[in-house]
């Protein structure tokens, strides 16, 4: 019997992503090709114009930083002229420039690219690590996004998976998978609280977990906390300690900064386990006007960290406080309290967490990689049909219509089920109202303003009366594939019209077949240009090989019995290696590697190799 | 005009000699006496180079080898990045030789030493690629198109002597005299290619993962400059040569020099 198709879950995240399985019933993380669970979720293009992903991206991030794209998902599905985005603008090295719909192209490597497009050199990596995992190739994944991510986000993520050569399965949200990771959805009845404190961002999530369904009732949080910003206290503090004894400041060189921030991230780490670490970096500067370079030396100890980032913790505990009290939620009313990400790891974090609920954080799963555990658990349950653990697609966020005074008729709330449909009727605001027009909006605000407009139309034609009397039939559809349709009907005289709302990464349908295409001859020469490279380095040995063997023929009396053709021939066939190895073509070099292998044969074992004869 | 230019190679000889590259003298001393093999000059200099290098034999004593590789002078380090201190006292022996080799006087007819084009090389002691760090030397002698010929013109017998390493140096500072000079630009893409390719040989395999010889408590006494840290902070035991071209910041030449450095020394070894 063929093996079933091996199936993912990704935890595509800020700073790291993270790719697992379900194995032996079992959900694992899958490492990745240099033995790392986490990959940093960060792309750039090298000096030398090689395309970088994950933690080699990362390690030239500072002294390249023009060229290198990180916390690209704080961009995707957004449009350029959103608030949200012109505040990340301010805090970012790399270009960013708008693109035909609105949406965002970033500058990298000479070329503008789609959001999507360098998540999906993410989430091909990704699938690269997975597919030398299984030994086989993997198209299909569920990916996870944060609770609060609308239609137009959900909906690039996906394109970046399609990108990538990922069939995504399901979008599903991070607390749910991380709460699916913890088997909540057989054990827990009521609400969990989900506490992801990440690389770069924090999110606090309130899940009503009710006979397998998962609602997300509450989200908030602070998308600029995380992790990095510990880094950078620690990085201040060797910063001033370094220009007290030497009076130079180092955040002015990029490759002292580059070593301060890995050793940074690398002394926190390893702080949640010891209670003091030494931070070497030798060589870190050389002194103006010359001399020996200097190093850096210092101890950290943990009560030092917990002194730097004590307003940051402060912030955590505030932020969840501020999330539980908009969804009118107590502490005691949790049935469990989940910690997620890297720096939730941090004793002090898991502290105030531990004071601030009450209660003992749920540790049982690493909290990095509890989310792409989960979504490898939905993977396998969507495909095993497991239904108690199978998610239903909802809808994010509401769905409704402006009415008069700018306020917002909800009329699919968020988390039903799709398919789905539902009606309401209108009436008119104004006498003799000849025409009503419809705005379609997603989003929670009571505000029509501070929601998404997904799409507007006009119903022309009505009756004039006073108001109140004509009423407007209008119509919410949603498919299965997430596509809305709204149409409004006069209910005197049928006069109807419509509209389809599909939710848009910013790209066409075109633009996402030529990126396609693009990410496909990538692919292809990327894997030729490794083909070159060993056939390079092999021809290079046989090379060296077959000249040491003419050396020592020409010494030995008599050419050591060699045919007289023997050695202009491997001379000439030397000359031949030389010329095809200026050239790019793979299959040349392989047959010139050839003409080599047999060229040293004879030169070792003239008497067995029939070559000269 | 043999003569004058057989002493100009003379010239470049010692400078080569002062800043620890025995070899490349050795081989312009062997030029200027192919031009003019009267000079006694270049058979006295290559005498002592010769004497000097006998310990590099098969049957001499292994301490006598370091002689022929002189500490190098601190105007030529930042260009290299990488120099393991070689012992002290070894040190101390190449400065005196460096002493007898300084005083040797010009001939009359050979221009004055500062034309030279290996000595303007000396004179700028600003890494050439340095991307950071202090403001450069905004200080430059008056050179005109005499000059730049000079430079094309050494940078011309480095490279028929295959010292491409010296012909690059010599030819960004070409470039810097006369930025969109095409012959400055096409002799430096071929010395550069040639030299990135001697380079990479000595690397071997790229897709190679280089590893650290040396504890970090012996890492601390040796003699490199913040970009050589940079780099040798970056060799985890997991990055290969490949990697570190693209993570160093720097352009690949530099990096493959300061990686095949570290690789003389025998700070690291490929794996």
């Amino acid at each position: 019997m063929a093996e079933p198709e091996p199936l993912i879950g990704i935890d595509l995240g800020t700073t790291n992503s993270i790719v697992a399985t379900v194995q032996d019933g079992q959900p694992v993380v899958i490492k990745n090709r240099t033995g790392q669970a986490l990959t940093p979720s960060v792309v750039a293009v090298s000096k030398n114009g090689k395309r970088l992903v994950g933690s080699i991206a990362k390690r030239q991030a500072i002294t390249n930083p023009q060229e290198t794209v990180y916390a690209a998902k704080r961009l995707i599905g957004r449009k350029f002229s959103s608030h949200e985005v012109q505040d990340a603008l301010r805090q970012l090295p790399y270009e960013v420039v708008c693109g035909q719909h609105d949406d965002l192209r970033v500058r990298m490597g000479g070329k503008d690219l789609a959001v999507p497009e360098l998540s999906a050199m993410i989430l091909q990596e990704l699938k690269a690590d997975a597919e030398a995992h299984f030994g086989r190739p993997v198209s299909k994944a569920v990916v996870t996004v944060p609770a609060y991510f609308n239609d137009a986000q959900r909906q690039a993520t996906k394109d970046a998976g399609r990108i990538a050569g990922l069939d995504v399965l399901r979008i599903i949200n991070e607390p749910t998978a991380a709460a699916l990771a913890y088997g909540f959805s057989r054990t827990v009845n009521g609400r969990v609280a989900v506490l992801d404190l990440g690389g770069g961002t924090f999110d606090v999530s309130v899940l009503e977990i009710n006979q397998g369904v998962f609602d997300v009732v509450a989200t908030g949080g602070d998308t600029y906390l995380g992790g990095e910003d510990w880094d950078n206290r620690i990085i201040e503090w060797l910063v001033f300690g370094f220009a007290k004894e030497h009076g130079i400041d180092l955040r002015k060189d990029r490759m002292a900064l580059q070593r301060l921030k890995d050793a940074a991230e690398k002394a926190k780490v390893e702080l949640s386990g010891m209670r003091e670490t030494q931070l070497n970096l030798p060589f870190i500067s050389t002194p103006p006007g010359g001399g020996a370079a200097l190093h850096l030396q210092a101890a950290l100890a943990r009560e030092k960290l917990e002194d730097l980032t004590n307003d940051l913790t402060e912030r955590v505990v505030g932020l969840t406080t501020e999330v539980l009290g908009e969804a009118g939620v107590r502490p005691s009313e949790l049935k469990e309290v989940i910690l997620v990400g890297g720096m939730s790891r941090m004793p002090r974090v898991v502290e105030a967490v531990r004071n601030y609920f009450r209660r003992e954080p749920c540790k049982g799963v690493h909290p990095e990689e509890v989310v792409a555990l989960g979504a490898a658990v939905q993977a396998h349950a969507l495909v095993a049909q497991e239904s108690e653990l199978l998610l239903l697609d909802v809808t994010p966020q509401s769905l409704g219509v402006a009415i008069a005074g700018g306020f917002v008729r909800r009329i699919i709330p968020k988390n039903t089920t799709v398919p789905t449909s539902a009606t309401e009727v209108f009436a008119t605001s104004k006498d003799f109202q000849r025409v009503v027009k419809i705005m379609v909006l997603q989003g929670e605000h009571d505000a029509a303003h501070q929601n998404e407009l997904l799409g507007e139309f006009v119903l022309s034609g009505l009756r004039e009366a006073p108001r109140g009397q004509v009423e407007i039939e209008v119509t919410f559809d949603i498919n299965a594939e997430g596509i809305v349709s709204v149409s409004a009907r006069d209910r005197e005289t049928s006069l109807r019209q419509s509209i389809t709302v599909t939710a848009s990464s910013g790209l066409t349908e075109d633009e996402l077949k030529r990126i396609m295409d693009e990410q496909r001859g990538y692919l292809m020469a990327a894997r030729i240009s490794e083909e070159l490279i060993a056939r390079r380095v092999e021809l290079d040995t046989l090379a060296r090989d077959v000249m040491d063997a003419l050396t020592r023929a020409r010494l030995l009396p008599g050419g050591g019995g060699l045919p007289p053709d023997a050695v202009p021939r491997a001379e000439q066939v030397l000359e031949h290696a030389r010329q095809v190895r200026a050239g790019e073509d793979v299959g040349a070099l392989g047959r010139a590697c050839e003409l080599l292998a047999a060229s040293l044969a004879q030169l070792k074992n003239p008497a067995r190799s029939g070559m000269g004869r | 005009m043999s003569t004058q230019r057989a002493n100009q190679l003379v010239e470049a000889g010692l400078w080569l000699r002062l800043s620890g590259d025995a070899q490349g003298a050795q081989k312009l001393f062997e030029r200027a006496l192919e031009l003019d093999p009267g000079n006694t000059r270049a058979q006295e200099s290559l005498a002592t180079l010769v004497g000097g290098n006998t310990g590099t034999g098969p049957f001499s004593a292994p301490s006598t080898e370091v002689s022929t590789r002189a500490t190098p002078l601190p105007s030529l380090e930042g260009d290299w990045g990488a120099w393991a201190v070689g012992e002290p006292s070894l040190a101390v022996e190449e400065t005196a030789v460096v002493r007898t080799a300084s005083v040797l006087l010009p001939d009359a007819d050979a221009g004055p030493p500062e034309s030279d084009v290996l000595e303007l090389l000396s004179r700028d002691e600003t890494p050439i690629t340095q991307e950071y760090g202090l403001p450069p030397d905004t200080y430059r002698a008056p050179l005109g198109e005499t000059e730049l010929e000079r430079l094309l013109r050494g940078a011309g017998d480095l490279l028929e002597l295959d010292d491409h390493s010296g012909a690059v140096d010599l030819l960004f500072k070409a470039q810097e005299l006369a930025p969109g000079d095409p012959r400055v630009e096409a002799l430096r893409l071929r010395s550069e290619r040639m030299l990135m390719a001697m380079l990479e040989s000595k690397l071997g395999d790229l897709g190679r993962v280089p590893r650290v010889r040396l504890q970090p408590d012996d890492v601390i006494w040796l003699n490199l400059d913040h970009r050589a840290g940079f780099v040798l902070a970056q060799i985890d035991g997991g990055v290969t040569y490949e990697d570190l071209f693209a993570l160093s910041g720097m352009t690949r030449l530099d990096t493959a020099r300061i990686l095949a450095q570290l690789l003389d020394e025998g700070v690291i070894a490929s794996g």
